[in-house]
């Protein structure tokens, strides 16, 4: 017996993509037609393997939020969501609140860098104005009670605090 | 080959460690400021990128600061650049093959070149995933002497050049997972004792705990499958570029050295006929064979290897079967033999270059 005619969610084609998602604990039926499915970002040969249609059906929101391409370069974080690469140095700045949570989750939490710096090395200016917004992530993360948080935002803002003279210990 | 593609020398000679530890490595990224990265930059831009690396670098050693604090006898050795879309396929897969140039770098044809020093200890790639990535490698368990080297060669190039830096992030990087100080360090090991003992699984999880990676023979993307393993870092942010040193010099390689000497030792003193018959097995496989595909050989040479390092094989010397397995590589075989038309050809050719390295030793 043929499946019952579905339509798409978007329009009134049939719907060939049928899926159950779950949302902050809200079950939510996804019913798309090809062309839908496929400006959703879900890959439509028909052939991907189950999982990987799922994982792209679980990006939809991010892909549908696109959000701003960047200034300098153009790249946009759906760019980035398919490469695993940005498109220049400004990328860091223009993607910050997306891009934060996956460098943290990539680099096992860490938020400063403490290695070495460049020979030819970024003012003083920016060095400042990057202590007070860690300043005032500090106190919006302990106003949430995120507590890890600020104590690695803490350790951050030691380590970028100018050094008393004498440079580091041997 | 080209005369410009450096012949197989120096980097196969036994250092410290060598039984366990064929080489190591320090690798740098680095871009140049007003610049998109290498994947957003069109081909104008990457030409300019190239060029502007190119003049910081100079064409000799001492330019890029490989001979630093000690004193130079001899004129500065040169440094010669390859310039990737005008070199042969063959000769691009050659310094693949060699760990010279990544994979994905040999195969593209946008603007990129490679400078590498003569004895192939160093390698500089412009225009790879980013605008600069170097890379000092040592044979054995030469890590600090990479490392400091390293560090004196990212001086260099970075009191010429401005790299894209910034204070909270370090330095930035096409991928997040190298931003921070843009390092991997990491050691090319043989454990083929251990595999045979299964217990490898141990040296997994040592490096897990450290966040060190374990890779396959050729790096990124390959399998840790064969008997040689890549080791390294995996964090680059919130750790300086002396503890990642200390993490895989001075806490991991102690320990899979000692770990893999102890299952040959154990090998050699409960099982030693069986692991006799492996290796005059593989020995006598390599000297007769007349066809030999590059699995096995690398499997055979493995176990030779193993062989030569437990004291069964006093006349097989570890450079020649380090520099074996670089010589049974497909591209390197083509070099050295261009009548070579079919895969039958090359493993014949492979035969033989085995056969005639091994010919006549212990």
């Amino acid at each position: 017996m043929p499946a019952p005619f579905r339509p798409c969610d978007h329009c009134a084609k049939p719907a060939v993509v049928h899926n159950t998602v779950i949302v902050g604990g809200k079950v939510t039926e996804v019913h798309l037609c090809e062309e839908h499915a496929t400006a959703a970002g879900i890959q439509m040969p028909g052939h991907a393997p189950i999982n990987a249609l799922l994982g792209q059906l679980a990006q939809v929101s991010v892909t549908r939020a696109r959000g701003p391409a960047c200034a300098e370069c153009g790249h946009s974080f759906h760019d980035f969501k398919g490469s695993g690469l940005l498109g220049c140095p400004a990328c860091y700045g223009t993607f910050e609140a997306t891009l934060g949570p996956v460098i943290e989750r990539a680099q096992g939490g860490a938020l400063q860098h403490v290695g070495r710096a460049p020979t030819r090395a970024a003012g003083d200016a920016q060095r400042s104005a990057l202590l007070k917004k860690l300043m005032r992530d500090l106190e919006a993360a302990v106003a949430a009670e995120q507590y890890e948080r600020a104590a690695r935002l803490r350790d951050a803002i030691k380590d970028l605090r100018p050094q008393p003279a004498g440079g580091e210990p041997a | 080959m080209s005369a410009d593609v450096p012949e197989a020398g120096s980097p196969f000679r036994p250092a410290d460690d060598s039984d366990v530890v064929m080489s190591c490595r320090v690798r740098l990224a680095r871009n140049v400021v007003g610049f998109p990265f290498v994947g957003r930059a069109t081909h104008p831009q990457r030409r300019e990128v190239l060029e502007t690396v190119r003049a910081a670098a100079g064409s000799d050693e001492a330019s890029v600061g490989l001979v630093g604090g000690r004193v130079a006898a001899a004129p500065p050795a040169h440094l010669a650049w390859l310039d990737m879309p005008t070199l042969p396929k063959r000769d691009r897969q050659i310094l693949w093959e060699r760990h010279l140039v990544s994979r994905q770098f040999a195969e593209g044809d946008s603007p990129r070149a490679v400078a590498v020093t003569t004895d192939e200890r160093f390698s500089l790639m412009v225009n790879e995933e980013d605008h600069v990535r170097m890379q000092v490698l040592r044979p054995g368990n030469a890590m600090r002497e990479a490392f400091d080297v390293a560090m004196r060669v990212d001086d260099a190039l970075g009191s010429r050049l401005d790299f894209a830096f910034h204070p909270r992030l370090g330095y930035l990087t096409a991928c997040p997972t190298n931003v921070g100080c843009g390092m991997r360090i990491g050691a090319m090991v043989h454990l083929r004792a251990m595999r045979v003992t299964n217990e490898l699984e141990k040296v997994k999880r040592a490096a897990k705990e450290l966040h060190l990676a374990v890779r396959g023979f050729h790096g990124e993307g390959t399998d840790a499958t064969g008997d040689w393993f890549q080791i390294s870092n995996q964090r680059t942010l919130g750790v300086t570029e002396q503890e990642l040193l200390e993490l895989v010099a001075g806490r991991i390689l102690p320990l899979v050295v000692t770990w893999e000497r102890e299952s040959r030792a154990r090998l050699l003193a409960q099982q030693r006929t069986l692991l006799e018959d492996r290796v005059f097995r593989g020995i006598a496989l390599l000297r007769a064979a007349r066809l030999l595909g590059l699995d096995e050989a690398m499997k055979q040479l493995s176990t030779v290897r193993m062989g030569a390092c437990a004291g069964l094989l006093s006349g097989v010397s570890l450079e020649t079967l380090a520099r074996l397995t670089i010589q049974v590589q497909s591209a390197h075989l083509r070099a050295a033999d261009p009548s070579i038309e079919t895969d039958d050809d090359e493993r014949a050719v492979r035969a033989r270059v085995v056969r005639e390295a091994l010919a006549g030793t212990g």
